[in-house]
């Protein structure tokens, strides 16, 4: 006579070596799954699963979770730490924004829509005054970064300030201008007379100096804990990048 | 032991004074076996994603208490674990309702031997779709190897409850991959 089936628990625990099963029980029923195909079988492939199971490597999270949790990292540091090194940080960032606003107000930008018209009602088009637009551009475009890279400086110093979904829409935005820079410069390449081109790379530059100096201001607002000054420099953030 | 047994104690120190570099060693050292705990838990990557942000913040409140009683990679998966089991009770009214789903299951539907080895990625895969509730303890047991009366006393369930859902868990594995 054949025994009863055991429960699918008891052939679970089984396969685990679980130790609240009796010698006895356990010989029974390794003499039962012996010599049943069904049990053998349920066995079999539970103990398949548990070994499988055990045998999973470590799964690897993506490069940005770190990312994310560093900047709450140092966000939640420099919370803790803000009665000890806030304060003294500001009039810094303020002069130093200052200097980088003073230096884009006094740049004189060329006008470079001018100077193509000009270029054009002329007898024809003449190679060296499209090189001299060139140049322009160049020494326009080598300003714009010198701000852009002042400013990126200063606002990544002190980017922890801001919590992590304010940063992670800035650095949204941020990817948003940045990939229009590079159209335009790859438009530019194409075409390096093209004025829409040479007037949106302008553009571009504009914004993301604009984008930089709201960061700036948002973090001087938190600084100083002003709430509806940070409020209203969030919303100029995310609009922005819209 | 491996890498991430052996912490210099300069690391610890340094993650106790709030530097943040020192935490970021500890994460490259740590963080896949805490990830691995809190997606497989959580059964969703993003999900796992956002408790591993959650568990590396609050070790970074409370290293300042570590005594240095255990490794710190001891210390962090015990945080990680207690993190990962308040998400889990946090949902446990769901996680009743849906784990009845595979109650009735009968044991011979899936008699048929299987010849392939269980695929790795297969298995991640069947584990997110396990219902919650058999699939936290399914983890806790065949994956970290914990025993049936420690998940009972962690998930605040009967010991016969924690055998019979790792038995469920195993059950729609074996459907899922078969």
């Amino acid at each position: 006579m054949t025994t009863p089936h055991p429960d699918g628990v008891t052939l679970s625990d089984y396969v685990a070596g679980d130790a609240s099963l009796e010698p006895a029980a356990r010989a029974d029923l390794a003499a039962h799954v012996a010599s049943c195909r069904d049990c053998q079988a349920m066995v079999d492939s539970l103990r398949e699963i548990s070994a499988a199971a055990r045998r999973l490597p470590p799964l690897t999270p993506r490069r940005e979770a770190w990312n994310r949790i560093e900047r709450a990292l140092r966000a939640d540091g420099a919370d803790s730490k803000s009665r000890v090194r806030r304060r003294p940080l500001w009039p810094w960032l303020a002069a130093a924004a200052a200097v980088l606003l003073t230096t884009l107000v006094g740049f004189k930008v060329v006008d470079l829509r001018r100077q193509s018209a000009q270029a054009t009602s002329a007898a024809g088009p003449d190679i060296a005054t499209a090189q001299s637009v060139e140049a322009e551009l160049a020494q326009a475009e080598q300003h714009y970064q010198k701000a852009i890279a002042g400013l990126e400086q200063i606002a990544n110093a002190e980017k922890g300030t801001l919590d992590p979904q304010t940063a992670s829409t800035l650095e949204k935005n941020l990817t948003v201008i940045d990939r229009a820079i590079s159209e335009s410069r790859a438009a530019l390449r194409a075409q390096p007379s093209s004025e829409p081109a040479q007037a949106s790379l302008l553009e571009n530059f504009k914004s993301k100096i604009a984008l930089l100096q709201e960061t700036i201001a948002l973090i001087n607002e938190m600084r100083r804990g002003s709430d509806t000054g940070a409020a209203g420099a969030v919303t100029g953030l995310k609009q922005k990048g819209t | 032991m491996n890498r991430a047994d052996v912490e210099s104690p300069d690391l610890v120190v340094r993650c106790q004074a709030g530097d943040v570099d020192a935490f970021a060693e500890l994460y490259a050292r740590h963080s896949a076996r805490i990830f691995s705990l809190a997606a497989r838990m959580a059964g969703s990557p993003e999900t796992g994603e956002d408790l591993l942000q959650e568990i590396f913040l609050q070790a970074y409140r409370k290293i300042g208490g570590f005594k240095g009683d255990a490794a710190v990679g001891t210390w962090l998966y015990r945080l990680a674990l207690n993190h990962c089991l308040d998400f889990v009770r946090s949902r446990q009214a769901k996680m009743d309702k849906a784990t009845d789903a595979i109650d009735g299951e009968d044991r011979s539907e899936v008699a048929a031997r299987r010849e392939s080895p269980v695929e790795r990625l297969d298995l991640e895969r069947a584990i997110r779709q396990l219902p919650e509730g058999c699939r936290e303890v399914f983890v806790l047991h065949d994956v970290e190897g914990y025993e049936h009366k420690e998940i009972a006393a962690m998930l605040g369930i009967a010991e016969g409850t924690s055998k019979s859902q790792v038995f469920k868990a195993r059950m729609k594995l074996r459907a899922l991959l078969i």
